[in-house]
């Protein structure tokens, strides 16, 4: 099944979800097209006018334009999205997709598409990992 | 570029004995049509899907548990992201992250090889006030 994961490009969750035999909706390979094309010279940093308008599905034309162009990629994703695994309380600078609105947009659209869901929050010791690890195998193989 | 190829990170969790060099020299005796860079944090692979999930399945049984890999958008050596072209690395403070965290999964994979329950982890909540104020008092007093 394919599995939208938050943040979309963490290396535990597109880790864990294809060795538990499944496919990771991830940014990397939503982003892979548009790197490779010719007509964006710098991505994710520009976008072309069809993702602007392909945003606009997602997210309305009052929302900052950085969430739209974001949601432009994530949009697709979770269009595929069949269960999703979003991790949280991420340390506070987390790199390009730190956007907390985004991902909050992104995560309400998945609850909105209804379905199954598991909510962790990154580990902080040996327990939680271990507590992390086997909630996201029973939830991988409950899946049908 | 053809879309039939892929580039893949693979990641060695801090824990691991295994080297980038050696998982980089493995690779090349494995005499799959990949390209292999070494990196600080393990190696990069680029070629046909195929070749790299065979490569990838062979890396793994290294060290099941402390080896992990993750797809990557920019092909490997592109001028806007290689540091050999000065490119910038937005990434990878959240890379640096969850590479940190490798080593508290791999205790989670043994967990769920060796079958074992998980213990039962407390919900983080908010700290409650009487605590932050007497914290504060503590600094400020």
């Amino acid at each position: 099944m394919k599995i939208f994961i938050m943040p979309p490009n963490s290396l535990i969750l597109s880790d864990l979800v294809e060795r538990f035999g499944h496919e990771p909706l991830t940014l990397m390979r939503a982003l892979r097209e548009r790197v490779t094309s010719n007509e964006i010279e710098a991505p994710p940093l520009n976008v072309t006018v069809d993702d602007v308008k392909l945003g606009l599905k997602y997210a309305g034309i009052e929302i900052p334009s950085g969430i739209r162009g974001r949601m432009a990629i994530y949009g697709p994703l979770i269009d595929q999205a069949q269960a999703a695994i979003f991790i949280q309380d991420a340390p506070y600078s987390f790199g390009c997709v730190g956007c907390q609105r985004t991902n909050e947009l992104a995560k309400l659209l998945v609850r909105k598409k209804k379905v199954p869901i598991l909510t962790l929050d990154y580990p902080a010791n040996e327990d939680e990992a271990k507590y992390m690890v086997v909630q996201v195998k029973k939830f991988l193989e409950g899946l049908k | 570029m053809d879309s039939d190829i892929e580039t893949r990170l693979i990641f060695i969790a801090p824990t691991s004995d295994l080297t980038p060099d050696r998982i980089a020299r493995f690779i090349h005796n494995l005499g799959n049509p990949v390209t292999v860079k070494e990196t600080c944090y393990g190696v990069v692979i680029e070629g046909h899907k195929a070749d790299v999930k065979r490569t990838l399945d062979e890396v793994r049984k290294l060290d099941p548990n402390r080896i992990f890999s993750k797809e990557r958008a920019f092909p490997m050596g592109d001028i806007r992201r290689c540091r050999a072209h000065h490119g910038s690395r937005p990434g990878f403070a959240q890379l640096e992250k969850e590479w940190k965290d490798l080593c508290l999964i791999e205790k989670g994979l043994i967990c769920v090889e060796k079958g074992e329950d998980p213990p039962q982890v407390r919900k983080r909540g908010k700290m409650p006030v009487n605590e932050l104020k007497i914290l504060v008092d503590e600094v400020s007093p």
